[in-house]
């Protein structure tokens, strides 16, 4: 232990003896103070950089009101989006037609015609009759005599449970086929 | 099975009675961000005369030689011919829309109808909202809602394949109870409606001039004394009316003679009103971005679509509308850096005080 540590001293007197020999020593200076400098600098700098964009923090009341506006921001994103999602969902859940919607004439608009002319008598205007009056109360006479007659086979029907039964058959076979009115 | 049966031959009547050369038409309106319209009318017709096919006077809205026009031929499911044209405008906005049906010249010109449009900034997203509008034709008619159940409104106003579907559907005798039970209601909303307009019309001719007896008030007190007047003469109804016997039940034998003129102008503007001369058509609606509201129905394509009838704008004004929003990305992203900035503030406030 002992021999050792004394080697180890000795190599320390040594070192602390053989100094280098430095030829430029105010370049040295220079250099160890510039950078000292540029690390205080950038520090300074960052400092300033975040009080003048946080500089509002230490300022009560634009504090609150920028605290305010965000939640505010907040509050109307959610109400809006809910409420159109909302929206969307009851859209959503809305019937989709199957078909195309064709600009046929509906069967109300011909119903409503039809009873006020039987009802009333009533002239329909000029421009959309064709046929003359009489015609066209020989025709409302056939469809009521058609009525009666219809009736008359509904009873018929109504009476007999086996025709009613194949009529009804041969109506859902044929239900492709009907005249969508 | 009666319905059906009856509406065929009301429908072969009809056939008679009003001239058909019309086409079937649906009328889209390609909505864009700017408030411009493209229309775009298609229009099929099975009229072999080409001269009778398409006629301006015959289409359901207004159109004219400025539209880019395109014709072409199909073959129906029941393999007859069928021809297609399709007419497309650009409209600068909606005002040039509604300056195209003030100069209106299709078979549609009686009646009265706008166009608008709304763009309303809410900051995350711009909402739009369309409408077609028909005003109404009654003055002194009375809502449909007033005689319809919420069920019964939305299946009046639905467009016919819809009913269709559903008269031939799983629930067929429901859907049909209800298109009879509407029927019916409807009946006696016209009835009503075609007396109201009536008392309406025939106090404003003797304004001034009648008696007490005869003011709009006790006229329609007396309302439901009419339809029934009305309703137990239907059947000579016309002959009873030129004779002035129906008139005297209502009014008294003195104003009978008195307002004869008035009565007969009255009841004619009523005709004039409540028998339109309107040719049903269907519109649809494509909005800008996102779908969020609408009182229309969406069809196979997912788009909006309204049946067009004169019934719907009897007695209250027919407004087709949809509204969308489309999002303003510049606003989320102003919005995520505000929030950023105020909560990274909040965050050095509590470091530099800790």
């Amino acid at each position: 232990m002992k021999p050792e540590n004394e080697k180890y001293k000795k190599v320390l007197d040594l070192l602390r003896k053989s100094k280098p020999d430095l030829d430029s020593t105010d370049g040295i200076e220079r250099e160890v103070i510039k950078r000292i400098s540029r690390v205080n600098h950038s520090r300074l700098f960052l400092s300033d950089l975040v009080d003048f964009l946080f500089g509002w923090v230490y300022i009560q009341w634009v504090r609150r009101s920028l605290i305010a506006a965000s939640i505010a921001l907040v509050l109307v994103f959610v109400y809006q989006q809910s409420i159109i999602l909302k929206r969307i969902d009851y859209l959503s859940r809305q019937a989709i037609i199957t078909e195309k919607e064709s600009g046929s004439a509906p069967a109300y608009g011909i119903e409503k015609m039809l009873m006020l002319y039987r009802n009333s008598g009533w002239r329909l205007p000029s421009k959309n009759t064709t046929i003359s009056e009489r015609q066209m109360k020989e025709l409302i006479e056939s469809v009521n005599e058609l009525q009666l007659k219809y009736k008359d086979l509904e009873n018929l029907i109504e009476e007999d449970p086996e025709l009613k039964e194949m009529i009804e058959k041969k109506l859902i076979e044929n239900n492709h086929s009907k005249i969508n009115l | 099975m009666e319905r059906k049966s009856i509406k065929l031959v009301l429908a072969l009547i009809l056939m008679l009675i009003v001239s058909c050369n019309e086409p079937e038409t649906v009328v889209t309106d390609y909505v864009h961000t700017d408030g411009s319209v493209t229309r775009k009318i298609e229009m099929k017709s099975n009229e072999a005369d080409v001269n009778k096919r398409f006629k301006i006077s015959e289409i359901q809205v207004p159109l004219d030689s400025t539209w880019t026009i395109k014709d072409s031929v199909d073959i129906d499911k029941k393999r007859d011919s069928i021809w297609i044209r399709t007419a497309v405008k650009q409209f600068k906005n909606v005002d040039e829309l509604n300056q195209a049906y003030k100069k209106d010249s299709s078979a549609n010109k009686n009646v009265s109808r706008q166009a608008g449009f709304n763009k309303r900034f809410k900051w995350f997203n711009t909402e739009f909202h369309f409408s077609e509008r028909i005003d109404k034709q009654l003055s002194y008619g009375y809502p449909v809602k007033d005689f319809l159940n919420s069920e019964e409104l939305l299946y009046f106003y639905s467009p016919e394949s819809l009913k269709h579907d559903k008269e031939t559907g799983p629930d067929s005798l429901k859907f049909r109870a209800l298109a009879d039970s509407i029927k019916h209601k409807t009946d006696l909303w016209s009835t009503k409606n075609i007396v109201s307009e009536w008392i309406g019309k025939f106090s404003d001719l003797t304004a001034g001039r009648a008696g007490k007896d005869m003011t709009r008030e006790s006229l329609k007190a007396r309302q439901d004394e009419f339809i029934q007047v009305v309703e137990s003469n239907n059947a000579k109804f016309d002959s009873l009316w030129q004779n002035g016997i129906i008139l005297k039940e209502l009014i008294g034998e003195e104003n009978a003679v008195k307002f004869k003129t008035e009565a007969d102008s009255a009841l004619g503007s009523v005709t004039k009103y409540f028998l339109v001369d309107f040719k049903d058509y269907s519109v649809r609606i494509v909005m800008p971005g996102k779908l969020i509201g609408t009182n229309g129905f969406i069809d196979s394509s997912h788009v909006l679509l309204w049946p067009v009838k004169s019934d719907f704008f009897m007695t209250e004004p027919y407004e087709m509308w949809a509204e969308s929003k489309t999002p303003n990305t510049w606003a989320w992203i102003v919005s995520g850096i505000f929030l950023a900035f105020v909560l990274t503030g909040v965050i050095v406030r509590i470091i530099k005080k800790g």
